[in-house]
């Protein structure tokens, strides 16, 4: 599939440049500040909500038994899954060779980093002793106690913080052609300094380049496999568990498609308005959208199938508690309304994207996209909490209900979110405007080689 | 030693001067480009980049390595017997050999690239060039390394005022560790 837009052809390399660059050094509006301002003040309501968990101990959320596992493992599985759509786009459309990706790859890059940031809030503070965390990591302590490697929480440390850390690596890596314009043509010199510092001395020279091109494509191809495990490394936090609504062997590609479909959602979610707010429509066109808006139809079609499996296999197995779970439990027992916010975002909204009229709604892709990333977290508030609800003797069975400062804390990652977003989107050269260049340029070529009856001679063409 | 910079609109330009700069013999050529183009690769000496090597041992290193912590934690020094299941199950440490094969293997290609580069280098002998900030932009420049006797760099503009270029600028050579 090629994105064959014209308007790209129309832009040259230094308009091109001046558009994607110049965001960093043009002075923003008062919209942009008033977001902003927003997104500080739910940062500080987080950092106090933090300090509040933190200084009276976990007994301030609503994590009770028997559902000890509650917000704090929902919020963190639905970050970790927003992230997945990032280095969906980054690495495994980049050795398919989509060009289309070219144009999104860096926020959605962004989105990744900023999105496990939030996630590794949580198992942090569920720890309850956060202080503590470093237990988590093999060294010799004199008790001579050593991480138990056989369970799938120390996996889940390793996966995310491999993840964290190789996404950030290899955004950078793709950042630093970028960064090394922003210094070369920033109209005042500390801001030459400052992305001067940031772009490490990056000059484009062909050694490099040689170099750059290597590892950038094994970073893809090792990110690749990477995404495809972290979602189901924590989906084993679950399929080890023998808790009726867990013990199941589709898990760990069932949250895989579930991950990128919430990704992709939230790609929409935060694309629609920045393009319209930095005027982005000639490079972010409806066809990304509605590329995205495919991707969400596929993965939602393996989600649904995913519940399918989920259902006939309660039904197969003949148990009665995984029988009960699943027809009785989920549709008629406490928080059930859950249940059904994720048939309707997860089952029913993906079918919309058949029609390509739909598709190409653009606000009402905003709205869908909303509405998928509801369903998606109470896919994982029924996994986790309707489970937990729910187990093997009636003596165990209750109820759960979050408190005020569960729901401040996921508000306050939000905010965050938003406001490490929104300094990125300042900041940082937020589309690869290197990448960009060579696209235009192959585009360019595949149109001058394509038979026509004049052919242009030599380069005297690419700048017309 | 110097270096002469010549700035071209296009890569195709930058090709044709850099092939008939060394059909005169001319060698040490490099490219400095805003973006990687397949027609300055082709008309620039064959590079053969180590990085993949590199990215193959560290990320062998590090799941081996991995392997082998694990195994000494929960086989060698803390056994515990749950539920008969064997200290030493080799199913169970495939995640974390994995992920620590990925994580080395990932560290090795960013910083590969950093050191192959000579990045991390706030300051180069080419920022000094008047202009050549255009190289990050849409401009592509390429510098051939010019003799200091005075013949050899009239020979060496006699050349380079076939080809094009649309500016041309002296800067030092960078000291080759």
């Amino acid at each position: 599939m090629t994105v064959a837009d014209p308007l790209l052809f129309r832009t040259s390399d230094a308009e091109l440049h001046e558009k994607i660059a110049g965001i960093t050094w043009r002075p923003r509006g008062w919209g942009y500040r008033a977001v902003l301002l927003f997104a500080l003040c739910g940062t500080l309501w987080l950092a106090f909500c933090v300090s509040y968990t933190v200084a009276r101990g976990i007994g301030l959320w609503g994590n009770q038994i028997p559902v000890a596992w509650a917000f704090g493992i929902i919020n963190f599985v639905w970050w970790i899954g927003i992230g997945h759509a990032g280095t969906f786009i980054s690495a495994i459309l980049y050795l398919f060779e989509q060009p289309w990706r070219a144009a999104i790859n860096r926020f959605s890059e962004a989105m990744t980093l900023f999105a496990v940031l939030q996630a590794a809030l949580f198992p942090l503070l569920h720890l309850g002793r956060p202080w503590f965390g470093y237990w988590l990591f093999p060294y010799p302590s004199t008790m001579q106690v050593w991480p138990q490697v056989k369970s799938a929480l120390p996996w889940d440390a390793a996966a995310v913080s491999t993840y964290g850390t190789v996404s950030l690596l290899f955004w950078y890596l793709g950042l630093l052609p970028d960064l090394a314009a922003v210094r070369d043509s920033a109209p005042q010199r500390w801001r030459r300094r400052v992305y001067g510092l940031f772009a490490l001395g990056w000059r484009g020279d062909e050694r490099t380049w040689a170099h750059y091109r290597k590892a950038y494509l094994l970073l893809a191809g090792l990110a690749t496999p990477l995404v495809l495990s972290v979602h189901s490394i924590v989906s084993s936090d679950f399929a080890i568990g023998l808790t009726p609504g867990w013990h199941s062997l589709i898990f760990p590609p069932y949250f895989v498609a579930g991950a990128i479909y919430s990704g992709f959602a939230m790609v929409l979610t935060l694309l629609i308005p920045v393009r319209k707010a930095f005027g982005l429509e000639k490079l972010v066109t409806v066809r990304h959208l509605e590329n995205c808006a495919k991707m969400l139809l596929t993965t939602g079609l393996m989600v649904s199938y995913g519940y399918l499996v989920e259902y006939f296999l309660a039904w197969y197995s003949n148990d009665p508690t995984e029988s009960y779970q699943f027809f009785v439990a989920r549709p008629t027992g406490p928080n059930a309304i859950f249940w059904y916010f994720m048939l309707l975002g997860n089952v029913l909204v993906p079918h919309l994207f058949w029609s390509k009229r739909l598709r190409t709604n653009i606000w009402l892709l905003f709205a869908l996209s909303l509405l998928i990333n509801l369903g998606m977290w109470s896919e994982r508030f029924v996994i986790i909490v309707l489970s937990l609800q729910r187990e093997f003797m009636v003596s165990q069975w209750g109820n759960y209900s979050p408190t005020w400062v569960d729901l401040s804390i996921l508000f306050g990652t939000m905010c965050f979110f938003l406001l490490l977003f929104l300094l990125f989107l300042r900041f940082v050269p937020f589309t690869a405007a290197s990448e960009l260049k060579e696209l235009r340029r192959e585009l360019e070529h595949q149109a001058r080689h394509r038979p026509r009856p004049h052919a242009l001679p030599g380069e005297g063409g690419a700048h017309g | 030693m110097a270096e002469l910079l010549l700035e071209f609109e296009a890569p195709e330009a930058l090709a044709r001067a850099a092939r008939e700069l060394q059909r005169k013999g001319y060698t040490g050529l490099d490219a400095y480009t805003p973006y990687s183009t397949d027609e300055v690769r082709d008309a620039l000496p064959e590079r053969s980049s180590w990085i993949p090597y590199l990215v193959l041992t560290a990320g062998l290193c590090g799941a081996g390595g991995a392997y082998l912590l694990q195994w000494y934690l929960v086989a060698y020094l803390y056994p515990l017997d749950l539920g008969g299941r064997p200290p030493h199950m080799p199913l169970a440490f495939v995640p974390i050999t994995f992920e620590m094969g990925v994580l080395c293997a990932s560290f090795a290609a960013f910083f590969g690239v950093l050191w192959a580069g000579r990045l991390v280098r706030p300051w180069h002998p080419v920022f000094e060039a008047e202009g050549f900030e255009s190289t990050s932009v849409d401009k592509f420049w390429l510098s051939v390394p010019a003799s200091d006797v005075p013949e050899g760099r009239q020979a060496l503009e006699r050349v380079v005022d076939s080809l094009g270029a649309e500016r041309r600028l002296y800067v030092a050579s960078e000291v080759r560790r």
